[in-house]
């Protein structure tokens, strides 16, 4: 009995503080991050700094560079997300219908682009595209990304879809549904979980990814993350600790609307509804 | 006029039928019980009456219209579905007014419907819950008020109970046959459960590999059973086999089972090349005390003397299992009348039962 119990707390007590290394691990560079770019000094010194100030905030905003790349990064993840939750969401709805061994198939070949690294798309697009030599930048960077981004949300979507049982579909339509309002008061709410935690992942993912934009952006059009490389290469500073901040502070802006919209704690907690 | 009326309704999944030319028709206000074993069909019938499998022949007709080119939706069916397939992001009430909304019935009528609907299944004042707060019998409630709201010609139940408890069971079983008659629904209960079936139709249909096998009321199906997967399928019974038959005086027939056992059983039946299969229901079965002195015995009955091997008291019944001299083995099933009267195990018993309550059926 004793034993037993004693490993009981043991187990607790090491579960807690693996959870509590892990947050540190997660949080530390973050926090660490974070008080950086109020630092008032003007070179990076040791940690604590030792007077805060906002001047890499105002170094960022005056930044042309940076400013131009956060732009696009912007505009680009808005786009990405659009496109790629809407193919996504559609593929994975379709998909989610067909019979077991196509559904199976399908599946497979719309999430192969995973497995390949973003170096070798990136540079795979980059000759294809040179060699038809017929997109600007932006809609090059845009096909780039949604390779990647629309496999999530269509694997999203089938994860929020799985758990909604088939039989739901026929009772709508016993009670007098046709198929199309089926789909939108049953599957379609049913699946929102699904579809907006793959819409978030697309949106993370292009404002993120540096592999495959470097090799669809050029001198004129850059991503941001492509502009932060860019940056440090050239002469390291606390401009993109600021910059991170901004970006931080901008992904807690959008999940909070999210939330007001969906309901966070079900997109990302949650995900799927059980019966 | 009949509600239901099916013609030979035949449906294959490669080479398995797994509906076998049914025939059915149903009155108007009529419980039906479907009954059978699990996979000989009654799943499918019912899809095929919704409108959700095409039967390969046949014809279904509803109040004389053929239906088989009409979808779910234009179909007037209510069908409560084993899993209940409660809508996860609705409320109770939400659930049972989807129906009324998508047939068109206006706004303020659907609000007060769906409080008469939950009134009747006893659920009042659970209209905002999601299904997720209500347990089990509750859920199934409500598949059964959604169901009922939009007035279906024919309502179908695909073992509603079965999801449940054996307790709830008892008493839902009771009020989902309250709740039917008062609503004078046309319904057909899928079970596989005989007690089930026997409660709450008032016909029930036996299922056998696709086919129907016996179609009658409670009483019929249990008392004269067709065949003999009707009469193992439905009740308990004690079987012998006899391959040759003795005589047959007064009306009488004697058969000796193949352990040596003489039977004689009032029905009788021409003979047959595999002899004959003799069932007695162990509640038609009187026990008494083999140490007493045998009062001559009327030819009306069978007295097979053996010795009692288990005793089980199941609350208001006792089942009591005999050692017959052929080592064969018969159950009979007693009242539980209390002290003084208990059997025990060891003790030589003697089994009487009538020669009217054997059922003979030819192999
Ligand atoms: N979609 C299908 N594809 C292939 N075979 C099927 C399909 N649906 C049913 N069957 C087969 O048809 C037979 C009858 O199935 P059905 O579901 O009607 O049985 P059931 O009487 O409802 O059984 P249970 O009591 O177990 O629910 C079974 O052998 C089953 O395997
Ligand atoms: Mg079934």
């Amino acid at each position: 009995m004793r034993s037993k119990r004693n490993a009981d707390v043991i187990l607790a007590v090491s579960v807690t503080a693996i959870i509590a290394v892990t947050v540190v691990f997660l949080l530390f560079p973050v926090i660490v991050t974070a008080f950086m770019a109020f630092d008032a000094r003007e070179f990076i010194g040791p940690f604590p700094p030792t007077d805060l100030s906002t001047q890499w905030f105002v170094k960022f905003w005056n930044s042309g560079y940076l400013w131009s790349g956060f732009k696009n990064s912007v505009q680009l993840a808005v786009a990405v997300t659009v496109v790629a939750t809407a193919m996504g969401a559609s593929a994975g709805l379709a998909i989610s219908r067909m019979s077991p061994r196509w559904r199976d198939l399908t599946t497979t070949a719309f999430l192969s682009p995973l497995v390949l690294p973003g170096v070798i798309i990136g540079f795979a697009l980059l000759m294809f595209l040179s060699v038809f030599n017929v997109l600007p930048v932006f809609p090059r960077l845009l096909c780039g990304h949604l390779i990647v981004t629309i496999p999530y949300t269509i694997r999203m979507t089938l994860v929020g879809l799985t758990g909604i049982s088939a039989t739901l579909v026929e009772a709508a339509s016993s009670l007098g549904a046709n198929e199309r309002q089926a789909f939108f008061t049953i599957t379609l709410p049913l699946a929102k979980n699904g579809i907006a935690a793959g819409a978030i992942f697309a949106f993370a993912f292009s404002m993120d990814d540096v592999t495959i934009s470097l090799f669809l952006s050029d001198y004129d059009t850059y991503t941001f993350p492509v502009a932060l490389v860019g940056l440090i290469r050239s002469h390291f500073e606390l401009t993109i600790a600021a910059a991170a901040v901004a970006l931080m502070g901008l992904t807690v802006v959008l999940l909070l609307a999210l939330d007001r919209v969906l309901g966070l704690e079900r997109v990302i907690g949650q995900g799927v509804y059980r019966t | 006029m009949s509600v239901l009326n099916l013609k030979d309704i035949t449906k294959k999944y490669g080479e398995l039928a797994a509906v076998d030319g049914i025939s059915l028709d149903m009155e108007r206000g009529k419980v039906l019980s479907l009954l059978g074993p699990s996979g000989c069909g009654k799943t499918t019938t019912l899809r095929i009456i919704a409108g959700f499998t095409s039967p390969d022949t046949g014809t279904v007709e509803i109040a004389g219209k053929d239906v088989g080119h009409l979808r779910p939706y234009e179909r007037n069916v209510g069908l409560l579905f084993q899993d209940y397939a409660l809508f996860p992001h609705m409320t109770v009430a939400e659930n049972v007014a989807y129906g009324m909304r998508h047939r068109g019935t206006p706004t303020s009528e659907i609000t007060t419907r769906v409080l008469r609907m939950l009134s009747l299944v006893q659920l009042t004042g659970m209209e905002a819950r999601r299904p997720h707060q209500l347990s089990g019998g509750q859920q199934q409630r409500v598949a059964l008020a959604r169901a009922l709201a939009i007035d279906p010609q024919i309502l179908l139940l695909d073992e509603p109970l079965s999801a449940l408890d054996a307790k709830l069971r008892l008493e839902l079983r009771l009020e989902l046959k309250e709740i039917l008659r008062s609503v004078g629904a046309t319904t057909i209960v899928v079970t596989h459960d005989q007690e089930e079936a026997l409660t709450l139709g008032d016909e029930v249909v036996v299922m056998n590999a696709g086919k129907i096998a016996q179609r009658g009321t409670p009483t019929q199906i249990y008392e004269a059973p067709a065949d003999k997967f009707v009469a193992e399928f439905v009740g308990r019974s004690n079987w012998f086999h006899a391959s040759k038959r003795s005589q047959s005086t007064d009306g009488l027939t004697s058969y000796v089972a193949d352990d040596g056992l003489e039977i004689r059983t009032r029905a009788s039946r021409p003979d047959s090349e595999g002899g004959v299969d003799l069932c007695v229901r162990p509640e038609d079965i009187e026990l008494v005390d083999g140490t007493a002195p045998e009062s001559a015995p009327s030819p009306e009955h069978n007295v097979l003397a053996g010795v009692v091997l288990d005793v089980a008291p199941l609350g208001a019944d006792v089942h009591v299992v005999i050692e017959l001299p052929g080592k064969s083995r018969l159950l009979a099933i007693r009242k539980n009348v209390g002290r003084g009267s208990e059997i025990l195990p060891g003790q030589s018993v003697r089994a009487l039962f009538s020669a009217s309550d054997v059922l003979v059926f030819q192999r």
